[in-house]
C-alpha cells in the first residue's frame, strides 16, 4: 500500500506538472496576425480594457503578496510543527488560546491592503462609466440590440442598420447604447472592454475605443438560451479613410427594385436571379436587404462585405454559407431561421413567421441563394 | 419502556425502531442526519456525473457529443443539484447528527419537524430530478434562472416548472430545519454550556440557520412570483406586461449571496473543529473566529449586487457594493490567520481529516484571492460570466465546502458508526482529489482571462481554448474517480471498518464524551459543562474543569419522543400538490403517457387533493402530539 | 459525582426551563416570524419598486375603497386586542373568557377576510383590476393575497384551538400553544398595518 501511495501521488504530481505549462501559453500571447481568433482580456487594445487589466494586475500582485506571506506562514508552521518520526503522538503542546495584539494587527494589515485595491477600483468604475473628456463631441454612437442569437447594430447618425459586425474608426470613442429585444444578453469585446448587459426594458451604456486598426472577436456573455454559445460577433476598427468609405457604401442601396441586385458580378445572372426569387419567397419575411429597414432577422444589406456569418460563428465563405442556409439548426441549435419565429403568447403553437424547416430547400437552391447574397456588396 | 398511547391518530404510532418503517417514521436526529447524508451523497454523485458529461463535451473544440439543449440542461441541473441537493443537505446531515451531541441535548427541539425537513428534502430533490423524464427534459435556464428567459414566452417547457416547485419544497425543508436548530441551540444546551463555550461548529450551525431563515424568503417569493407569471398571467418579470427582469436578479442574489455563506460557514465550522484536534491545541482566538463567522453572515446580506456589476447599476451603487464586498475579505482572513495560529506551536498529526482541513485552507485561500479580484468591478467586467468565475467558485465550493465536508465525513465517521476508515486509503484518495481538483480547475482561471465565457456548449477552434479545456477534463475525471472512491470507502468501512472506540482522535468537544455510535438518547446522564473543550479537559484538564453528570430521574428515566408517520405523509402531500402546479394546464398525456385524452390537468386534479392531504396531516400531527416514552439507561453508563 | 434531576411542579414553568427562559415553541415562532418578515418585506418591496417605476399606468385611488378597507383594518386591529385578552385569560386559567375572546378574534378575522373577498371581487368585476391587467394588479393581489392566506390560516388555527378547548384533552399546559398562536396573530396584524400604509394610504398622500 505504501509504495502504491507514493507512486500514485508521483503520477498525479507529474500530470499536474505537465498540464500547467501547457495551459499557461494558450490564448494568452498577443498575436500580430490579424484575425488570429484570440479574444483574450490579457491582450488589451483599447483604454478601457487596458485600465481593467491594469487593475487586475494590481489585485493579482496584492493577492500574490498575501499568498506568499500567509501561505508561507502556513507552509512553515505545517513543516515546523509536524509530528516527527519517533515522537510521542500523545505529547501535549502548550495550550495557548490566542493573542489579541497579533490578531488586531493582522486585521488592520489586511484592511490596509484592501485600500490599495479600492482606490484604483473606484477610479476604474468612474472611468468605465463616463465618456472620457478628450472625446468631446467627437463620439460615434451605435445602438446595439441583442436578439436570440445575433446582434443588431444601428448607426443613428447615418440612419442605417447592420448586423453581427461592428465597424468603427480606430482612435475614436464609440458610445454604445445597449438594449435587448428578448432576453438578457451581454456585450463583450474582451480586447476592448469588459462586458455590459443588454437587458430588455432598460438601456445600458458603455464606451469602447481601439487604439490601432484591428479585427476583434466578441461574444455574448450572459446565458440566453439554446444557442448562447454560438452568439458571437466581430468588430473592426478601421483607418479613418477606410471607415468613411465603409459608411458611404452602407448608406447606398445594395439592390434595385427592392430585391434585385444592381450587378451580378462574377456570378451567372440567371443563378442570381433565381436566388433573388428564392430570397423573396423564403427569407424576405424576416431579413431586409435595405439597410434603412431593420427587419426581424439580421439585416443582410451589403452582406458580401461582411467577414462572418451566423452571428460570427462561421467565416463568410461560400461553402459555409450554403451549409448554413441548408442546415441552420445544425450550426445553431434552436435557431428561429430553421424553426420559425414563435408567437410570444403561444411559443409552442404555429410560428409567427415560418422558418426554413418546411421550405425544403435543395442544394441548388442554396447555391442560388448564396450567389444572390454575394452580389449584395 | 412504557408504550405510547395515541387516540387521535388514524393508526397507532409506529414503534419499530429498525427496518424500513423505523427509518420512514424516525424522529431521531441521528437517523435523520444519516438520511440527509445518504441523499446528499447520492445527489453528489448525480451532479458529478452531470459535470463529467459537461467536461467531456468541452474536452475538444467544436464538439457535438451532446446537443446544446442537453448541455444547457446539464449545467442547470449540475448547479442546482450541487448547491441544493448535495452541499446544503450534507451540511444539514452534520447539523442534525453532530450539533445536538455537541450541546449535550437528547434530540432537537422539534423532532417531528426535523423529520419533515428530511422528507421535504427528498420530495424536492425528486421533483427537480423528475424533470429529466418528462417532455423536453430538465430545466435549461441556469441555476440562477434569470428572467425573462424563464418566462413562458422563451421557455414554454415544463422543465422550468419542476425547478420552481422543487426549489420551493427544498426551501420548506431548509426553513423547517433552521427554525429547529435555532431553537435547539438557544434553548437546549447542557447546563454550564454558555454561548462562549459552544463548539465552533455549533456556532456556525446557528449562524447558518439564521442566514437560511432570512435568505430563503426572498428566493421563495421570487419563485412564487415567477410561478404566477408562468401559470396565472401576472407580469412580475415580463417586459411586455411592464415587469422588470432586473428585479429577479436582485431577489435572487439577496438570497444567492447569503447562500454562498450558507454553503461555506458550516465548512468553516468543521475545519475549526478538526484543526485543533490534530494540532492538539485549542483553537487560536476562539472569540474572534466565532465573531468573524457572525460578521461574514451579517455582511453577506449587504453585498448581493456584486453579482450584478455588469447590469448597469450606476457609479454609486457599483462602488458601494464593491467596497462592502472587499470588507468581507477581512473576517475571512481572520479565520485563516486563526487556523494558522492554531497550527503554530502544535503537534500536527497528518490523519486524513487533517489533510483535508489543510487542503481546505490552501484551496479556500486561492478561492478567496480570486474573490478579492472580482470584488473590483473593473476587473469583474472582464471576469464576470467567464471561466475565471467558474474557477473561483469551484475553488471555494469544492476546495472549500466539499473538502471540509469530506474532512467532516472522515472525522466523524468513527463517531457515527463506531468504526474507523482506512488511513492509507484515505490518504491516497485525498491526494487524488486534491490534484484532480487542481488540474481540473486551475486552467479555468486562464481560460476565463483569455476570453472564454461560461455556460457555452462549445468554443471555436481558433480561439485557442483547447489545451486548458483538455487538461481540465482530465482533472475532472481524476477528481470524479476520487469522490466516487470516497463514497465506496464510506460504504465499505460501514461494514469492514475496525472498531473505533469512544474517542479515537483524542478529540476535544462533547460529542466525543459519549459512546460510538451514540445511544438513542445520546447521553445517559445530563452532562454539566465546565470548559470549552469539554472532552479534552475531562481527560487532561484540572479537576475543576472536568465534566459533571446529572443522573436522570430514577422514576421517570429519560423521556424520548414517539415516532410518527405524519412528517412523511405531509411532505408527500406537498409533493402531490407541487406536481399539480407543474402540470397545471398541461394535457393529461403529459403526466400519464398512455392517456390520450384531450382534457388538461387543472389544479383540482392534483394540487387541491395534495394540499388537502397536507392539511389533514397537519391536524393529525397536532392531535397525536409529541407523545413519548421513558427509557432507563444502563446504570453502568451513568458512572 | 452524579446528582439527580428534579421536575418542576408546574408544567408551564417546566416548559420555561430552557437556557433562555423562553419556551421552545415560542422561540421557534419568533424565528418563524423573523423569516416571515423577509417574506412580506420582499413582497412589499416588489410592490413599492413597481409603484415607483410605473406611477401612472393605474390610478389606485380610483380603484380603492378606502373607507371599507379602513374599517376592516380597524377590525383586524381590534381582533389583536381580543387575542391579547384571550391569551391573558388562558394564563389565568379562565376557560370561559378564553373561549369568548378566542371566538371574538376568529369572528373579527372572518370579517376582515370577508372584506377582502368582497374587495377582490369588486376590483375584478367592477374595476377591471386583475392579476394580469397590469403590474399593479400583479403586485397588489399577490401581496394582499399572501396576507389574506396568513389571516385565513390564523383563523383556522385559532378556531381549531377553540374547538379543542371543548375536548377532554385540553389542559392548561396548552396555554403556551394559544400564546404562540397569538404571537402569530399579532404579527399578521402588524404586517397589515404596514401593508395598509404602503399599499393604500400612500396613494392618498
Amino acid at each position: 500500500m505504501k509504495w502504491f501511495k507514493y507512486i500514485w501521488i508521483g503520477i498525479l504530481f507529474l500530470i499536474t506538472a505537465i498540464s500547467i505549462p501547457q495551459c499557461m501559453h494558450t490564448g494568452v500571447e498577443p498575436s500580430l496576425v490579424n484575425k488570429s481568433g484570440y479574444q483574450s482580456a490579457l491582450d488589451p487594445q483599447g483604454p478601457v480594457a487596458a485600465n481593467q487589466l491594469q487593475i487586475f494586475y494590481i489585485t493579482l500582485w496584492v493577492t500574490i503578496f498575501l499568498f506568499v506571506t500567509v501561505g508561507g506562514a502556513l507552509a512553515y508552521s505545517i513543516w515546523k510543527f509536524r509530528l516527527r518520526k519517533g515522537e510521542d503522538p500523545n505529547y501535549i503542546p502548550p495550550q495557548s488560546h490566542g493573542h489579541p495584539l497579533i490578531e488586531l494587527s493582522l486585521v488592520i494589515g489586511s484592511a490596509a491592503l484592501l485600500v490599495i485595491i479600492a482606490i484604483p477600483t473606484f477610479y476604474g468604475i468612474v472611468f468605465k462609466n463616463t465618456l472620457p473628456d478628450y472625446a468631446g463631441e467627437d463620439v460615434l454612437e451605435v445602438n446595439v440590440t441583442g436578439y436570440q442569437w445575433w446582434w443588431g447594430f444601428e448607426y443613428p447618425e447615418h440612419g442605417f442598420h447592420t448586423a453581427n459586425e461592428l465597424v468603427f474608426p480606430a482612435g475614436k470613442v464609440v458610445k454604445l447604447n445597449l438594449i435587448s429585444n428578448d432576453v438578457i444578453h451581454s456585450f463583450w469585446l474582451p480586447k476592448l472592454a469588459g462586458k455590459v448587459d443588454l437587458i430588455p426594458g432598460q438601456e445600458n451604456k458603455m464606451w469602447i475605443q481601439a487604439d490601432e486598426p484591428g479585427y476583434f472577436w466578441g461574444q455574448c456573455a450572459e446565458f440566453c438560451g439554446d444557442s448562447h454559445a454560438y452568439m458571437l460577433f466581430r468588430a473592426q476598427a478601421l483607418e479613418e479613410s477606410e471607415y468613411e468609405a465603409w459608411i458611404a457604401r452602407q448608406q447606398e442601396a445594395s439592390v434595385v427594385d427592392g430585391f434585385f441586385p444592381a450587378d451580378s458580378g462574377d456570378y451567372d445572372p440567371d443563378l442570381v436571379n433565381q436566388g433573388s426569387l428564392l430570397f423573396m419567397a423564403n427569407c424576405a419575411r424576416c431579413h431586409s436587404v435595405d439597410s434603412k429597414i431593420k427587419g426581424m432577422g439580421p439585416n443582410l444589406a451589403h452582406f458580401a462585405s461582411r467577414t462572418s456569418i451566423a452571428a460570427g460563428w462561421l467565416e463568410n465563405e461560400t461553402e459555409n454559407l450554403e451549409h448554413w442556409i441548408l442546415h441552420p439548426d445544425k450550426v445553431k441549435p434552436g435557431n428561429f431561421m430553421w424553426y420559425g419565429f414563435p408567437k410570444p403568447d403561444d411559443p409552442k403553437g404555429e410560428p409567427l413567421m415560418e422558418g426554413l424547416k418546411d421550405a425544403n430547400l435543395t442544394e441548388d437552391d442554396a447555391k442560388a441563394l448564396a450567389a444572390y447574397l454575394y452580389t449584395l456588396k | 419502556m412504557s408504550t405510547s398511547q395515541s387516540t387521535y391518530g388514524i393508526w397507532n404510532r409506529p414503534l419499530k425502531k429498525t427496518g424500513i418503517v423505523g427509518f420512514l417514521t424516525t424522529v431521531d436526529h441521528k437517523k435523520i442526519g444519516i438520511g440527509y447524508a445518504i441523499g446528499a451523497l447520492f445527489f453528489l454523485l448525480v451532479g458529478g456525473v452531470e459535470a463529467l458529461i459537461i467536461r467531456l463535451q468541452l474536452a475538444a473544440p467544436e464538439q457535438n457529443l451532446i446537443s446544446a439543449e442537453t448541455y444547457n440542461q446539464l449545467f442547470t441541473m449540475h448547479g442546482t443539484t450541487m448547491v441544493f441537493l448535495a452541499v446544503m443537505p450534507l451540511s444539514a446531515a452534520f447539523f442534525n447528527y453532530i450539533m445536538p451531541l455537541q450541546i449535550g441535548a437528547r434530540d432537537v427541539a422539534f423532532p417531528r419537524l426535523n423529520a419533515l425537513g428530511l422528507w421535504c428534502f427528498y420530495a424536492g430533490g425528486i421533483i427537480v430530478n423528475l424533470s429529466w423524464f418528462f417532455q423536453a427534459g430538465a430545466p435549461d435556464i441556469g441555476w440562477f434562472g434569470y428572467a425573462p428567459l424563464t418566462s413562458k414566452q422563451f421557455d414554454p417547457d415544463i422543465g422550468t416548472d419542476f425547478w420552481i416547485i422543487g426549489l420551493q419544497i427544498l426551501g420548506i425543508a431548509s426553513l423547517a430545519g433552521s427554525f429547529n436548530f435555532i431553537t435547539t441551540i438557544l434553548n437546549m444546551r447542557a447546563p454550564g454550556l454558555s454561548m462562549m463555550r459552544l463548539p465552533v461548529f455549533t456556532w456556525m450551525t446557528l449562524v447558518t440557520s439564521f442566514l437560511i431563515i432570512l435568505a430563503f424568503p426572498p428566493i421563495t417569493i421570487a419563485l412564487v412570483e415567477l410561478m404566477f407569471d408562468r401559470h396565472f398571467g401576472t407580469h412580475f418579470f415580463e417586459v411586455a406586461g411592464g415587469g422588470k427582469p432586473i428585479l429577479w436578479q436582485h431577489l435572487f442574489w439577496i438570497f444567492g449571496h447569503p447562500e454562498v455563506y450558507i454553503l461555506i460557514l458550516p465548512a468553516m465550522g468543521i475545519i475549526s473543529e478538526i484543526i485543533p484536534v490534530f494540532s492538539r491545541k485549542p483553537l487560536f482566538g476562539y472569540p474572534l473566529v466565532v465573531f468573524s463567522g457572525a460578521v461574514i453572515g451579517f455582511l453577506g446580506f449587504a453585498v448581493w449586487s456584486h453579482h450584478m456589476f455588469t447590469t448597469g447599476l450606476g457609479i454609486v451603487a457599483t462602488s458601494a457594493f464593491a467596497f462592502l464586498t472587499m470588507l468581507i475579505a477581512i473576517p475571512t482572513g481572520v479565520k485563516i490567520f486563526n487556523w494558522i495560529g492554531t497550527i503554530w506551536g502544535g503537534r500536527i498529526q497528518f490523519k486524513v481529516p487533517m489533510l483535508y482541513a489543510l487542503g481546505f485552507i490552501w484551496m479556500f485561500m486561492m478561492g478567496g484571492f480570486t474573490g478579492i479580484m472580482h470584488s473590483s468591478p473593473p476587473v469583474d467586467a472582464q471576469q464576470q460570466d467567464t471561466y475565471f468565475v467558474v474557477a473561483h467558485f469551484h475553488y471555494v465550493l469544492i476546495g472549500g465546502s466539499i473538502f471540509a465536508l469530506l474532512a467532516g465525513i472522515y472525522y466523524w465517521f468513527p463517531k457515527v458508526t463506531g468504526k474507523l476508515m482506512g488511513e492509507s486509503m484515505g490518504t491516497i484518495l485525498f491526494y487524488t482529489i486534491f490534484f484532480g481538483f487542481n488540474i481540473a480547475f486551475f486552467p479555468m482561471h486562464i481560460l476565463g482571462m483569455s476570453g472564454m465565457p461560461r455556460r457555452t456548449h462549445t468554443y471555436r477552434i481558433a480561439a485557442g481554448f483547447e489545451d486548458p479545456n483538455f487538461w481540465s477534463t482530465v482533472g475532472a475525471f481524476i477528481l470524479g474517480i476520487g469522490i466516487a472512491a470516497v463514497v465506496i470507502q464510506v460504504i465499505y468501512s460501514c461494514y469492514k471498518g475496525k472498531p473505533a472506540g469512544e474517542n479515537p482522535w483524542d478529540a476535544r468537544t462533547l460529542e466525543w464524551a459519549t459512546s460510538s455510535p451514540p445511544k438513542e438518547y445520546n447521553f445517559g446522564y445530563t452532562p454539566v459543562i465546565n470548559a470549552r473543550d469539554q472532552a479534552w479537559e475531562s481527560k487532561y484538564g484540572p479537576e475543576e474543569k472536568k465534566m459533571g453528570k446529572i443522573a436522570p430521574d430514577e422514576e421517570h428515566g429519560i423521556h424520548m419522543p414517539d415516532q410518527s408517520w405524519w412528517p412523511l405523509i405531509l411532505s408527500f402531500g406537498l409533493f402531490i400538490a407541487g406536481m399539480g402546479v407543474i402540470f397545471h394546464n398541461q394535457p393529461m398525456a403529459a403526466l400519464v403517457p398512455f392517456l390520450s385524452e384531450e382534457a388538461t390537468i387543472s389544479l383540482f386534479h392534483l394540487t387541491v387533493p395534495g394540499l388537502a392531504l397536507t392539511f389533514v396531516s397537519m391536524y393529525m400531527w397536532a392531535l397525536e402530539g409529541p407523545g413519548g416514552y421513558h427509557l432507563h439507561p444502563d446504570p453502568e453508563e451513568l458512572e | 459525582m452524579s446528582e439527580t434531576a428534579t421536575h418542576a411542579a408546574d408544567p408551564i414553568e417546566e416548559l420555561k426551563n430552557t437556557n433562555t427562559g423562553v419556551e421552545n415553541k415560542k422561540m421557534a415562532m419568533w424565528a418563524f416570524l423573523a423569516s416571515d418578515c423577509m417574506f412580506f418585506g420582499t413582497l412589499i418591496s416588489t410592490h413599492l419598486i413597481y409603484r415607483k417605476i410605473y406611477p401612472t399606468v393605474v390610478e389606485p385611488t380610483d380603484i380603492f375603497d378606502i373607507e371599507l378597507t379602513g374599517f376592516s383594518s380597524f377590525i383586524l386591529l381590534m381582533s389583536s386586542f381580543l387575542m391579547a385578552l384571550s391569551v391573558s385569560a388562558a394564563h389565568k386559567k379562565n376557560i370561559k373568557s378564553m373561549r369568548l375572546f378566542l371566538a371574538g378574534t376568529v369572528f373579527f378575522g372572518l370579517i376582515f377576510l370577508g372584506g377582502q373577498v368582497y374587495e377582490f371581487t369588486h376590483f375584478v368585476h367592477d374595476k377591471d383590476l386583475t392579476l394580469s391587467s397590469s403590474v399593479f394588479g400583479s403586485t397588489f393581489y399577490v401581496l394582499t393575497g399572501t396576507h389574506g392566506v396568513h389571516v385565513a390560516l390564523g383563523v383556522l388555527w385559532l378556531f381549531s384551538w377553540l374547538v379543542f378547548s371543548y375536548t377532554k384533552k385540553f389542559k392548561w399546559v396548552h396555554a403556551i400553544d394559544i400564546e404562540t398562536a397569538g404571537l402569530y396573530w399579532h404579527f399578521v396584524d402588524i404586517v397589515w398595518i404596514i401593508i395598509f400604509t404602503a399599499v393604500y394610504l400612500v396613494e392618498y398622500l
